[in-house]
């Protein structure tokens, strides 16, 4: 796991990090979704559903879920922004660290912080970050996560069209050979994701999904309801966990299909 | 129309329906249809498969009577005729889950469907003997039309020599709640009206996590199995063209 | 005559489900080349059965598509012999399976034992309540086989299973929380039970405080991450919902694809051909043992496959039906009441309380799975005193939650109509609030109730239909009348309870239907036994005409118990395979005399 170094954005709005030349996406404020158009996202329950939080989401939630991002947690968050490694539209990047977690189902996002907390999911850097965030922090920065709705980042690296095919059939409908169910049972055809509990897979890093399976596999992560990811990770080769991270990582949600063949109208706007 | 979970103006795409209805493996099916023109081609380039004008417009009457509108949309709002006309020009129309040699014969009500014909043809031939009446159902009020359904439902009559008008009106209302509450691949559902009425999430499901957390409602917006948000991306006919 | 005749094979096997295939296994493992005929086509667990496609409640669980094409074979039914029986036009009451796996793939996995007193039915009654106790419309008879003797099989195949559920009778300890009825297990179930939703929970406190004994329902939907004895790996389940009429792609539903046949597919004493109807089993010109099957292959050529042992594991209908047409055993005549093949058929009496909640109490119905639940056993078999009761056997009473598909999922209190404005609005109303509570029942065999010939009606290869004459006998009625006034009165104690209402599918009133779905486990007609003349196969399964066919399935069942029949069944499996293997296999001949 390589150490986080703060950005150089951090130091700039005066959270107090030292700057370091580092290889992290650039971050835009101009990035930033203002609270408006989060609040018109947040109504679409699918993003939020299950999210526990107490009352409505208000903008005051939002504001304060974008300022923990930014690092202006009450105790500092481990003196980190979560912007300054997933970026201030949770883009994450292919280092495999970093996973993209914009859009991510917020209860989730929350779950995992609280497991970090708790160490149910060990990692040595959220831990930290999460054990300096109040509940009530945690809830916010995961309902603005959850609300972001950020362009995907063009996956790194060539993969032959041999390991995608294979990839894509794992996902699509397992292996028999190896008792592997398929990944769309539980994360949907598309690596779409079930809130509240089941992460989308579409569009994620490969590097992130491939060392995330090895955990599974070796037991490192076990944070999830009867260990169904570490029965099926662990009947997985290193070629197969390639292979499904490699072509997750390419999948597109039908939007972003339909909008780049241009056949199909709009199909929720008013006409 | 007032409610936001149906009658949103959208576009058309026909490939976008093939390839729904794909998923749920009756494209092979729908391939042979296509170049089936009925009445309603020449407005929409969207024919029935199976239907013509006149019974699209009483299987609407009799579905939306059924189902009637409220908070939520009615049958043929929802795409229940678009349902029915695909069924009954599919697998499910031709009998194909029967058996159907002969010889034929009525016979008890626990011996269960003993026609000589297969779906379609009982829905067909129905349906035109209903449609003789005067004034038809399509002419009715709302309150006519439940009469007039409710008389179907309690008749001791037949409709034509060989079909019973109860037994008609039982495999219509059976078929009007598959259409509202089937995975919108079969093109009833549409928007999830059905799933949205009820709080069914759909064909996406994983509850290990949550199956005993007692009394909390997950209200997942549904998903169905071609894993598109809105449900179809086809408006059901009727609507389309302003009925 | 066949258009070719195939090499001999040791055994062949007819039905690739869990019988068939575990009949491969244990054979083949054995040194038996094992050839596998299956009816349908070949699909595997992985592959075939992954959601969300295999969640469309219209293609599986209203349009049957897993199940078996009525085109192809079906059967004739009629209530009593003095009607004419018409064939079975379209699946309703009873939904065999057909493909790789059979019905096992589409069950529910609801894993029961037989009670001891299940396997002595009449002799447990006589003893009990004195011979005259026992209704003379009954033809009940013991099995012939003793729960002692089936007990390492039942347990076996638990673990086969990865069964999830709590022990209530450890080597005749009794244990807290499970079931206190159960025969005496030399081990305990080899998962923990499922975890329970708020319905199922409500309905086990009530229980528990009139004095009942409610256990979470044995489960073959797997609650960990867990290694069958064949080494078949099985996953948690996920409690999806989709369950009965679904194949399970999470690998947590114990199927025979999984559990058996990934595991014997490779070796070399086994092969299967699916698409492979068989028509006939070939008799010996002595009569005394069967040579082999003929059977079409998907093309329609016609092979015999000769083979030194035919084992019968189709769906028990069909079982029956190959040895009608085949000539096999004699058949029964309810006039005369000799002959075996046929007697006895028998199936199950299902009702139910539909239990209303209040608005609070959110029931989650689509978060399920298809042995979710909490069940007492308590007026099951002879479980309570029948002593005034005037009938015999019982059933369990459980709250289960194995769906809330919204085509089939739409409760609606009493006095609400059929449709209309005010059904849209029950629906809409009462699905997040509701319960079912099922009574699942016992039958008992009567002289009336059998299987035969049908004169008229032919399947699909020219072979007269099966014909079935089946309405539920007084002693039913009674029976499950009774037992599901105690399902009222628990479902009356329960907290939260707005209404309740029920409904009997062997009420007094009614007749036995084919259209509504009931239960697919039809049980009887080649039953097991001691008797030749009331039996067709003695107590290892093995046909007494013809030495070298054996048996498996329901159809053994002298008359069907409360339980759902898997369990027993493969218990049977077991208890055959082992004497074919221990006695048989080195010495073909009768295992008993006549």
């Amino acid at each position: 796991m390589p150490r986080l170094v703060p950005s150089p954005l951090i130091a700039a709005v005066g959270i107090g990090a030292v700057a370091f030349a580092t290889t992290l996406p650039a971050q835009d404020r101009q990035d930033d979704p203002d609270i408006e158009e989060l609040q018109e996202r947040v109504t679409d329950e699918r993003v939020l559903f299950g999210v526990q939080v107490d009352g409505e989401v208000t903008d005051d939630l939002l504001k304060k879920g974008r300022l923990v991002a930014m690092g202006g947690a009450e105790a500092g968050g481990a003196d980190m922004a979560c912007i300054s490694c997933h970026g201030a539209q949770g883009q994450g990047d292919g280092s495999g660290a970093f996973p993209r977690i914009a859009g991510q189902a917020g209860w989730y996002l929350y779950k995992q912080l609280m497991d970090y907390a708790s160490e149910a999911r060990p990692n040595e850097v959220m831990t930290d970050v999460a054990r300096n965030l109040t509940e009530h922090e945690m809830e916010a920065v995961s309902v603005y996560y959850a609300a972001i709705d950020a362009p995907l980042i063009a996956p790194l690296g060539d993969v032959d069209a041999e390991t995608l095919q294979w990839g894509g059939k794992l996902a699509a409908v397992g292996s028999s050979e190896r008792g592997i169910p398929a990944c769309a049972n539980c994360h949907g055809p598309a690596g779409a994701g079930v809130p509240p509990t089941v992460p989308y897979l579409a569009g994620q890093h490969s590097s992130y999904t491939e060392y995330q399976l090895q955990l599974w596999a070796d037991g490192a992560r076990d944070n999830d309801a009867m260990n169904v990811m570490s029965a099926v990770a662990e009947k997985m080769t290193e070629d197969d966990m390639k292979a499904v991270s490699a072509y997750f990582a390419r999948v597109r949600g039908e939007d972003a299909e339909a909008a780049e063949d241009g056949e199909v109208a709009d199909s929720n706007e008013d006409d | 129309m007032s409610n936001p979970c149906y009658g949103r103006k959208r576009g058309y795409s026909r490939r976008a329906v093939l390839a729904q209805v794909g998923l749920g493996g009756v494209a092979a099916t729908l391939g042979q249809l296509r170049g089936v023109r009925h009445a309603f081609a020449q407005d929409d380039g969207r024919p029935w498969y199976f239907l013509d004008d006149a019974e699209a417009r009483w299987l609407a009457a009799a579905c939306d009577t059924l189902i009637p509108e409220d908070e939520y949309p009615s049958a043929s709002q929802a795409g229940v005729v678009d349902f029915i006309d695909f069924q009954l020009a599919s697998d499910y129309g031709a009998g194909a889950g029967l058996y159907m040699d002969g010889p034929h014969q009525s016979g008890t009500p626990e011996q269960g469907y003993q026609f000589a014909f297969p779906p379609s043809d009982l829905f067909r031939n129905a349906i035109d003997a209903l449609l003789q009446d005067d004034p038809p159902l399509t002419e009715l009020d709302a309150e006519g039309r439940h009469e007039a359904l409710r008389g179907l439902s309690e008749s001791e009559d037949n409709l034509t020599d060989d079909i019973p008008a109860q037994a008609f009106f039982t495999e219509l209302r059976t078929l009007t709640n598959q259409g509202y509450f089937a995975d919108p691949i079969h093109l009833g559902n549409h928007d999830y009206a059905g799933w949205q009425m009820v709080g069914f999430p759909g064909a996406h499901a994983y509850y290990l996590s949550t199956v005993d957390d007692h009394n909390r409602h997950h209200p997942a917006p549904p998903m169905g199995v071609a894993h598109d948000r809105s449900g179809g991306s086809s408006l059901p006919r009727l609507i389309e063209r302003g009925e | 005559m066949a258009d070719y005749i195939l090499p001999k094979t040791d055994v062949v096997i007819v039905g690739g489900g869990w019988t068939g295939l575990t009949t491969a296994y244990e054979l083949a493992r054995e040194g038996q080349r094992c050839v596998v005929l299956e009816r349908g086509r070949d699909r595997h667990t992985a592959t075939s059965f992954a959601g969300p496609e295999e969640h469309d409640e219209l293609k599986y669980a209203l349009h049957h598509a897993h199940m078996m094409e009525l085109r192809k074979e079906t059967l004739t039914f009629r209530n009593t012999r003095d009607q004419r029986a018409l064939p079975m036009r379209r699946l309703g009451s009873f939904l065999p399976g057909s493909g790789l796996g059979g019905a096992g793939i589409h069950w529910n996995g609801q894993l029961w034992r037989p009670l001891p007193s299940d396997l002595e039915m009449r002799s447990h009654y006589a003893d009990r309540y004195g011979a005259d106790f026992i209704p003379d419309e009954l033809s009940i008879q013991d099995w012939g086989v003793s729960y002692d003797e089936l007990e390492p099989h039942l347990e076996f195949f638990e673990r086969i299973c990865g069964t999830a559920g709590t022990a209530g009778n450890l080597d005749g300890e009794p244990r807290e929380g499970g079931n206190r009825h159960e025969g005496p297990r030399a081990s305990g179930y080899p998962n923990p039970p499922m975890k329970q939703p708020i319905a199922t929970t409500l309905f086990g406190e009530a229980a528990a405080r009139l004095g009942m004994s409610p256990f979470p329902m044995p489960s073959a939907n797997v609650t960990q991450a867990y290694e069958n004895p064949y080494g078949a790996q099985l996953h948690p389940c996920t409690y999806c919902g989709f369950c009965e009429r679904f194949g399970c792609g999470y690998h947590a539903k114990a199927d025979p694809i999984i559990c058996v046949y990934d595991r014997i597919k490779d070796h070399e004493n086994f092969e299967i051909r699916c698409d492979s109807q068989v028509l006939r089993v070939e008799k010996a010109s002595d009569g005394k043992t069967a040579t082999g099957v003929t059977y079409l292959d998907k093309s329609g050529v016609e092979y015999f496959q000769p083979a030194d042992i035919v084992c019968l594991n189709a769906y028990a209908l069909w079982n029956v039906h190959l040895m009608l047409v085949s000539g096999l055993g004699e058949p029964y005549d309810p006039e005369t009441r000799s002959g075996v093949v046929g007697r006895n058929y028998s199936y199950q009496t299902i009702a139910a309380v539909d239990v209303f909640l209040d608005d609070e109490i959110v029931t989650n119905p689509f978060m399920g799975a298809g042995a979710l639940g909490v069940a007492v056993d308590d007026f099951n078999g002879d479980n309570f005193d029948h002593s005034d009761l005037g009938f015999l056997g019982g059933g369990y009473i459980a709250c289960t939650q194995y769906h809330g598909r919204p085509i089939s999922y739409q409760p609606v209190p009493e006095g609400t109509p059929a449709w209309g404005a005010e059904w849209k609005k029950a629906v809409r109303d009462n699905y997040l609030h509701h319960t079912g509570i099922v009574v699942h029942g016992s039958s008992a065999a009567t002289p009336d109730n059998y299987l035969d010939l049908d004169p008229t009606w032919k399947d699909a290869y020219g072979r007269p239909l099966l014909r079935m004459t089946f309405d539920f006998p007084q002693n039913d009625r009674k029976m499950s009348d009774y037992v599901l006034q105690r399902a009222v009165e628990i479902a009356e104690e329960m907290d939260h309870v707005r209404s309740i209402s029920t409904i009997n599918r062997a009420a007094q009133d009614s007749r036995y239907s084919l259209v509504p779905y009931q239960t697919t486990h039809n049980a009887g007609g080649a039953v097991i036994g001691t008797d030749p003349r009331t039996s067709v196969v003695n107590r290892y399964g093995q046909m007494w005409d013809h030495h070298n066919v054996f048996v498996f399935g329901a159809c053994l069942f002298p008359q069907n118990l409360g339980y759902n029949p898997t369990g027993p069944l493969m218990g049977l499996a077991y208890w055959t395979l082992h004497h074919l293997k221990s006695d048989y296999l080195s010495n073909p001949r009768p295992l008993m005399d006549a």
